[in-house]
């Protein structure tokens, strides 16, 4: 076991390498085919790194004063391609106000949907489902899920703004393309307060770069909050646990003291 | 598989309104009825005489003689109520208006009562500038009631038109129909025909919607010449809806005519003498009961398929245990089970807008099961005995009880929006059920709080038993055409029907037909029941009118921030 697993850090060191190169690069290792000859992501995929605290570069911080160091922030390299965000002026001020209240406003924090493409980089497996008609993500945090349409070749418009927002898949070579739009415009993209509005459209990329690692990618558009779109770019790791699966994570009930305490009849806040 | 052959009625119900024969005026055409859609006549015929004052009709059982204006009511499945199509409502008149509707409010909402419709104030009464009085009230099959205080005019008051462009629309009457241009008070414009105002106002936000299959299906108008008519509509180039003709099951001989009037208005057009069709409840499958030769479709990987989007929406009302009321009857008749579904419908739509109701209801969109239990085993349909320390906990969560909850853990895991159940038991609304399968798992996604279960079909073990949840741990296998769910693991903290942290549930999946998927569930907790029993219910896919829409619940979870501000602020008030 131990060997196995050093011989996938090894793996996934190498799959880093290749990424600081420009473009992305096959890396050694077939990727799984599925039964139609596309790749097959069936698995439990997670992030590794500290794009949930933020997108950007960002040194160490200081967390919740009693929760010591096990809330504190971990420093981290960006995963924004250029690592500028190229907000409006507006929006940058936005950016900052949430920033400041980042520890009560987050919808992180209150158990809320995550969004898009926040939900794959949050520090909580998901579950790619792939059959032959739709593919499904079903993510650890909040009972978020989507499904990706992969038998609508005339998009259709989302029904309703949602925090999951609407998504069409297609094939292009060997890498997944979603395009996911129909947003509600609620979410943040990380615990730094970056966000967007309902306009956002968002085209993720998953590209499989061996049997266990799928290169993300994600660009941003969305004129009401950004002045040109934006890629976010980072390897999602099959998790290799024995028997791993994504477990039940109902996160409601640990936040009803934070949004209902006041309103208890022995008030806890 | 124990299946049946049935068969199974569409409980059908529609209304109209004749006109009292004294009605004149100069026109070759007489304003002649209105024609409701409810789902049950007999039902309809009670309810306006109860509370609008109406008589049955002499030698008719699907009608009312309301002051004059004849109500008819054929049985049929109704496409939502009658608000922001082109008939908005229909109005009555009371000389006491503040008494009336007294009396009316204190009928309540529930079974077949009756439907306030509040002002923004909160009040069901409101003066109308050089008008009247007047407030809103719903039939129990969606038609919307003005009433009014017009001393001029009492009993049937008015039609509502609401029309992209009423003085046109009202002229096209006038064309066709006759009666007299007038304004209501100076106020409103109209026609008036005999005792009755057709008015016509402009209709707020876009287009309204047509009213064929909806609560007020159509009006209708006695012509002199049907033939003569009709030529002229046709040269028009109005659309018939129906043909000129005797309809089916017609009581005389004389003919009727359907256009699609201004607005998408239907507009009957009957020869004197018309007394409307006897109505027969439409002869439809029972879903819960047919056997048909069927090969379960395969996945490329070859299992079972059972992809795509489902909803209980025709299970919606069957009782998990058997009624008292029902004998040994093996299926409910079709009347019963319509009759069956509207309760349970009406029973929690009160408090809903219109377009909610008339776009989300499923009860409009499938024929009811009629199905008589949930549970068929044991036999007896019934849950069967608890062990003492089953009773124990009933007693013990009935003590829990608040009527003013200290705190959210009070509060059941639907309103908490944790969980809404182990058994996904149709109701009014949202019953949607998506499966997506890969080659090692099928994802169940529950439309009500977008829960998704992915269930291992490849042999992986179940995790630890110290890893507990409210929805337990569930794998899966095939046993034939069938998916078998067993689920343990289970934190006890959502129950379902008393069960605890004891439970292990087995789900049985059957496609049964191209539309129609089998749902058993068997409750096994020894801790709490004295013996295993199983439920069963019928999902049916609709892809063609049904998507799942994202659920947010604790999202938007308003009701829990009301309720416990509410039981503080009660508290306040009784000084504890």
């Amino acid at each position: 076991m131990m060997k196995r697993q050093k011989q996938l850090l090894a793996m996934a060191a190498a799959v880093m390498v290749v990424i600081l190169a420009p473009g992305i690069a096959a890396a050694q290792g077939e990727a799984p085919r599925a039964f139609d000859g596309h790749p097959d992501f069936n698995g439990v995929w997670q992030a590794i790194g500290t794009a949930h605290w933020d997108l950007q570069d960002h040194p160490a911080a200081a967390g919740p004063v009693d929760t010591g160091a096990i809330g504190a922030v971990p420093p981290g390299q960006g995963v924004v391609v250029g690592n500028t965000i190229p907000y409006t002026p507006e929006a940058l001020a936005q950016k900052q106000q949430n920033f400041e209240n980042r520890w009560t406003d987050d919808p992180e924090v209150k158990c809320f949907m995550p969004g898009v493409p926040r939900a794959t980089y949050l520090p909580h497996p998901f579950r790619i489902v792939q059959g032959d008609k739709k593919i499904m993500m079903v993510y650890g945090f909040a009972e978020a899920n989507r499904t990706i349409h992969m038998d609508k070749p005339e998009r259709e418009r989302a029904p309703i703004d949602s925090w999951m927002g609407r998504s069409h898949g297609a094939w292009d070579g060997d890498t997944l393309v979603v395009d996911a739009e129909g947003f509600n415009g609620e979410s943040w993209f990380d615990r730094a307060g970056n966000h967007a509005s309902y306009a956002l459209q968002v085209q993720e990329r998953y590209t499989p770069m061996g049997p266990n690692v799928i290169m993300y990618e994600a660009t941003l558009t969305d004129e009401n909050t950004f002045t040109e779109p934006w890629t976010i770019r980072m390897p999602l790791y099959r998790r290799l646990d024995e028997n791993v699966q994504v477990l039940e994570f109902k996160c409601v009930e640990f936040t009803e003291d934070l949004l209902y305490g006041h309103l208890r009849k022995v008030p806890t806040r | 598989m124990n299946r049946r052959h049935s068969a199974f009625t569409l409980a059908a119900v529609a209304l109209s309104w004749l006109v009292s024969p004294t009605a004149s005026f100069a026109a070759e055409a007489d304003y002649h009825h209105v024609h409701l859609t409810t789902s049950n006549a007999t039902e309809a015929m009670k309810w306006y005489t109860e509370y609008l004052d109406c008589q049955p009709l002499t030698d008719r059982d699907d009608g009312v003689d309301c002051f004059g204006a004849e109500v008819v009511f054929e049985s049929k499945a109704t496409l939502g109520s009658s608000q922001r199509t082109g008939i908005d409502h229909i109005s009555f008149s009371y000389a006491d208006l503040t008494a009336k509707m007294g009396e009316l409010a204190s009928v309540g909402v529930r079974g077949s009562g009756v439907r306030l419709q509040r002002f923004e104030d909160g009040e069901t009464l409101r003066e109308m500038p050089g008008l009247f009085k007047h407030g809103f009230i719903f039939d129990p099959w969606g038609t919307r009631i003005e009433l009014v205080e017009d001393p001029d005019t009492l009993g049937f008051h008015h039609i509502h038109l609401s029309s992209t462009d009423p003085a046109a629309t009202l002229n096209w009457y006038q064309e066709r129909f006759g009666g007299e241009s007038a304004r209501l008070r100076g106020q409103a414009d109209g026609l008036r025909m005999g005792d009755i105002w057709l008015l016509a106002m402009q209709h707020e936000g876009g287009v309204p919607a047509a009213t064929a299959g909806r609560a007020i299906d159509h009006i209708g108008f006695a012509v002199a010449s049907l033939d003569s008519v009709a030529g002229e509509l046709e040269r028009a180039n109005v659309q018939f809806l129906e043909q000129p003709g005797v309809p089916d099951g017609g009581r005389t001989s004389a003919k009727r005519a359907i256009v699609d009037g201004p607005d998408h208005v239907s507009l009957a057009v009957v020869e004197a003498g018309f007394a409307g069709v006897v109505s027969k409840m439409a002869e439809v499958t029972d879903i819960t009961t047919e056997l048909r030769d069927y090969t379960v479709p395969r996945t490329p990987w070859g299992t079972p398929d059972f992809q795509g989007v489902w909803t209980g929406d025709a299970s919606h009302g069957i009782p998990l245990q058997r009624p008292d009321d029902v004998g040994d009857a093996a299926v409910l008749t079709p009347e019963q089970a319509a009759a069956r579904r509207e309760r349970g419908t009406l029973g929690s739509i009160w408090g809903y807008e219109a377009e909610w109701r008339d776009t989300t209801l499923g009860y409009v969109k499938s024929a009811p099961s009629r199905q008589v239990a949930m549970i068929i085993d044991p036999p007896d349909g019934r849950i069967p005995p608890r062990t003492p320390e089953g009773e124990r906990l009933m007693a013990e969560a009935r003590a829990a009880r608040q009527p003013l909850p200290e705190g959210p853990e009070n509060l059941s895991s639907w309103v908490r929006c944790i969980t809404r159940s182990l058994v996904q038991t149709p109701g009014v609304y949202n019953n949607g059920f998506q499966v997506m399968q890969g080659p090692n798992h099928v994802a169940m996604q529950v439309e009500m709080l977008h829960e998704t279960r992915v269930i291992p079909t490849d042999g992986t073990p179940f995790v630890g038993s110290d890893i507990a949840s409210w929805r337990g741990d569930a794998r899966g296998q095939w046993d034939g055409d069938t998916l078998v769910v067993e689920i343990r693991n289970f934190n006890g903290k959502a129950p379902y029907q008393g069960s605890s942290d004891a439970l292990t549930m087995t789900e049985r999946y059957t496609r049964t037909g191209p539309d129609t998927l089998e749902y058993r569930f068997t409750i096994d907790d020894p801790k709490v029941f004295t013996r295993p029993w199983t439920g069963m219910f019928t999902y049916v896919r609709d892809e063609s009118q049904y998507e799942l829409v994202e659920y947010a619940c604790h999202e938007g979870n308003y009701g829990m921030t009301n309720i416990l501000s509410g039981s503080r602020s009660k508290e306040a008030e009784a000084g504890r």
